[in-house]
């Protein structure tokens, strides 16, 4: 009992983050709702209505497009009809398509900010690894058997990405160079070194005039979880789980783990107990990258098969959003991610049908993390007043004596 | 400060003279291969001419003509380097690295830029006053972000800030414009409320930063994150299919009168658009402010010990909060720069990492006004000789071209070429006892 209580306290905080961020997206949408409210002088009651009416509307089509229908769904599994239960639990596959690059780049948020490190830079990590992944699949072509292209190129693209972030932890650890500018600063650089990449005919997709790769498909694919047509949910996603419960293995069981979470709570503490600090830092950034370049490269090979320059598309940011809503927990981090993957695929079909573009989805997760790490708004606004026993672990990063 | 500082160091204990001394030694070797790769350069292209002309009085009028040649610049180049790594080597780790930085910056950066034109002739008045208005977003994000560091308050939201300041100014100026009709009025009331918004998100970010005690470093990605979100959000949704809600009437050069007359310097520094000359006051009010009044004492103090300073009474919290809005105020004048004067509209995602290289101009620049100044300087050169670079058509990918800034922020930061150290207590939370 006390269990379930302790665990419905420390989700709270949590789940009215994610809650209040909706709600202030919902104002935002209405308040921008101008063909509305230029009515409010004729008609106010009707203006607000139908504002509100737009959220309702966008946030329905959001909850759609993240879990389809669910009456659709079962009449579909009863005829038996292959193409039919494809089209009904498609939307549902599409949420675990997207959730799975964002439990790899939490993985490695959550990995970097529990050793007092911030990588800010996972998307740039994770786009390098694509390209390292893309690249390899290009020149492995026709050479050697396809499952060994697949695990030379994932391969490559977790070398690629944990290179690209062994460089900020080296930096760090070495100068005192801030993780957070050179994150940053690299992202920028990764993007251009794969706009660079793409100019090259090698890599890029005949007659295009865009930055974007060759098709990679019929080199290399991972394979599919349901083989129905149009359903792209493959064993990455599988992958992506495997990697969470190695990291929570890592963290927690071994003493490399534990030398990393000292780091993140104490840098001089860890090293007046004879650890590396520096060592940490760098262990951290490197398996950070090579996390986020892991999904990277099951982005590209498995997923959506052509690399262009929007592969990443702010996935290092919601990254970290959801770290932070995760309590640095694997665990919660696949959850969160879960549910970041269904506001992105819901936010997706929210953009086409009812014209509220997908970026106020930034602007939640925005609101989501800030919620999280200052939970004194949350329990001020809903009057929450006994302080949760078990309120968000404190988040080690947040202890953490920047240089 | 660094000084001292850095005589303290070899002074004080065995490990870290030690280490002092060994990192004299690297750079020491590391400029003199800089001046063994100048001389290789100098070398492998000696004859090319090297032609610069600079405007006298005005653009299209006379101008002088300076001619030489790619190599005998490069042995310039390559005899201050050798000079440099002779300093370092032989005077070790007590020198103060950074002036000397800049007398190596100066040769090579000449050049360089020679070598890549490869006899195109350039007017280096143009890549001059380029490179002042270039540098003058980054120089007003590097004075906000000293406001705030010197105050102890970690400040990486600039970035998200000037994107507010950007589209607030564009949006604002366009409806004013619109209404009125007055250029000049929409100008100041465009910039007015672009500050307004910029301040206010100052003062959340010391909200958030103080009372909460949210780690700073994730209040300002909040705000980051926030700021690509709301902007991105409302471009799309009602200025993409309203372009002229993103019109702004675009700010004008301004000539000085008298010092817009200065042979060749006229032309580089007081014909410009008046964020330049802004940009140039500040500097000055700042040092002024931050190292000779009492105020300035305090916000050091402020960052650097808050125990002492609250101890004698100064009270950090108010100073901390006046200041993140002070640097609020400031960043949202960076921001309506890039849509008001350089870009003409606000474009999703404009500030492209110029508050961020602002941070790092000040690091370069020790957190001192003026040396973040001339940091935002180099940074400013860099991007008006890339563009300049991909217009001539030189034989460099512009994507590779584009990435220097970035590169050379990194390398800024990682101070590859000396440590430089920051306010003691930025970034750490301070409890009123």
């Amino acid at each position: 009992m006390s269990r379930v209580t302790s665990l419905f306290r420390r989700a709270a905080i949590p789940v009215l983050s994610v809650v209040t961020g909706l709600l202030f997206g919902g104002i935002v949408i209405v308040l921008t709702d101008f063909d509305h409210l230029s009515q409010i002088g004729t008609d106010p009651v009707g203006a607000i209505g139908g504002a509100i009416g737009g959220v309702v509307d966008a946030y329905g089509a959001m909850l759609s497009g993240a879990f389809g229908d669910p009456t659709r769904i079962l009449t579909a599994l009863q005829t038996g009809d292959g193409a039919d239960i494809a089209k009904a639990i498609r939307p549902i596959t599409e949420t675990l398509v997207a959730a799975m690059p964002l439990i790899f780049a939490g993985l490695a948020v959550a990995i970097s900010f529990r050793a007092g490190m911030f990588n800010i830079g996972a998307d740039g990590q994770l786009l390098l690894g694509a390209l390292g992944a893309t690249i390899t699949a290009i020149v492995l072509a026709d050479k050697v058997p396809a499952p060994v292209i697949l695990v030379a190129s994932i391969g490559a693209a977790t070398v690629v990405g944990g290179a690209w972030g062994f460089l900020p932890g080296f930096l760090k650890a070495r100068t005192g160079a801030h993780e957070v500018i050179t994150t940053i600063m690299l992202t920028y650089v990764a993007k251009l070194l794969v706009f660079f990449a793409l100019r090259s005919p090698y890599l890029r997709a005949a007659g295009s005039t865009s930055p974007i790769s060759k098709d990679l498909t019929p080199i290399v694919d991972v394979p599919n979880i349901i083989n129905l047509p149009g359903l792209r949910l493959d064993y990455g996603f599988v992958v992506a789980l495997l990697m969470a419960v190695a990291v929570s293995w890592l963290l927690f069981k071994t003493t490399k783990g534990f030398e990393l979470r000292a780091a993140g709570f104490s840098l001089s503490a860890a090293r007046y107990a004879g650890m590396s600090a520096g060592g940490s830092m760098i262990v951290a950034m490197t398996l950070s990258g090579a996390l986020a370049g892991m999904g990277g490269g099951l982005m590209v090979i498995g997923t959506v098969g052509q690399l262009s320059l929007d592969l990443s598309n702010g996935i290092g940011f919601n990254a970290i959003a959801l770290a932070l809503l995760a309590g640095l927990r694997p665990s919660g981090v696949v959850l969160a991610a879960l549910l970041f993957g269904a506001l992105t695929q819901g936010g997706k079909l929210m953009g086409v049908e009812s014209g509220i573009p997908f970026d106020l989805l930034f602007f939640i997760m925005a609101l989501v993390i800030m919620f999280v790490a200052a939970p004194g708004l949350i329990r001020g606004m809903w009057r929450i007043k006994s302080k949760p026993a078990a309120e968000i672990e404190a988040t080690p990063a947040s202890k953490a004596t920047p240089a | 400060m660094t000084a001292t500082a850095a005589t303290a160091q070899i002074s004080g204990g065995g490990l870290a003279a030690r280490r002092a001394l060994r990192a004299a030694r690297v750079r020491g070797v590391a400029f003199a291969m800089l001046g063994l790769l100048a001389i290789y350069f100098a070398s492998a292209n000696f004859d090319v001419p090297a032609k610069f002309s600079l405007w006298i009085h005005e653009q299209g009028g006379d101008s002088a003509v300076l001619e030489t040649k790619v190599g005998l610049l490069w042995i310039v180049a390559a005899i201050a380097s050798a000079v440099v790594a002779g300093l370092q080597l032989l005077r070790g780790a007590g020198l103060r690295w950074r002036r000397w930085l800049l007398v190596l910056i100066a040769p090579w950066i000449v050049a360089l830029l020679a070598d890549l034109l490869a006899g195109k002739p350039a007017i280096l008045t143009n890549v001059l006053a380029g490179s002042f208005e270039q540098a003058t977003p980054i120089a007003m994000a590097a004075m906000a972000g000293i406001l705030s560091e010197r105050s102890g308050m970690f400040n990486i939201a600039l970035e998200g800030k000037m994107l507010i300041g950007a589209f607030t100014a564009s949006m604002t100026s366009s409806l004013v414009y619109i209404a009125t009709g007055n250029v000049l009025l929409a100008t100041l009331v465009g910039i007015a409320a672009a500050m307004a918004a910029t301040g206010l998100t100052g003062l959340l970010l010391a909200w958030l930063g103080i009372r909460h005690k949210m780690n700073q470093i994730i209040a300002g990605t909040v705000i980051n994150i926030g700021a690509v979100g709301i902007t991105n959000f409302i471009f799309l949704r009602l200025l993409q299919h309203n372009t002229q809600y993103n019109a702004p009437p675009s700010v004008q050069p301004f000539k000085l009168p008298f010092l817009s007359d200065l042979p060749v310097l006229g032309p580089i520094l007081f014909s410009a658009k008046p964020y330049v000359y802004v940009g140039y006051i500040m500097v000055i009010v700042l040092t002024y402010m931050i190292y000779r009044t009492r105020w300035g004492l305090r916000l050091r103090a402020s960052g650097e010990k808050p125990a002492a300073a609250g101890t004698v009474g100064i009270n950090v919290i108010a100073i901390r909060y006046r200041a993140l809005i002070l640097a609020g105020l400031i960043s949202g004048l960076a921001g309506s720069y890039l849509s008001l004067a350089a870009g003409g509209s606000f474009q999703m995602e404009m500030t492209a990492g110029k508050g961020f290289i602002g941070l790092a101009a000040m690091i370069f620049g020790g957190w001192h006004p003026v040396g973040a100044f001339f940091a935002s300087l180099v940074f400013g050169f860099a991007d008006t000789t890339q563009s300049l670079l991909s217009i001539l058509g030189v034989g460099v990918a512009p994507q590779l071209l584009a990435s220097v800034p970035y590169v050379v922020t990194i390398v800024v930061v990682a101070g590859v070429v000396g440590r430089v150290r920051g306010p003691a207590s930025a970034g750490l939370p301070y409890e009123q006892g």
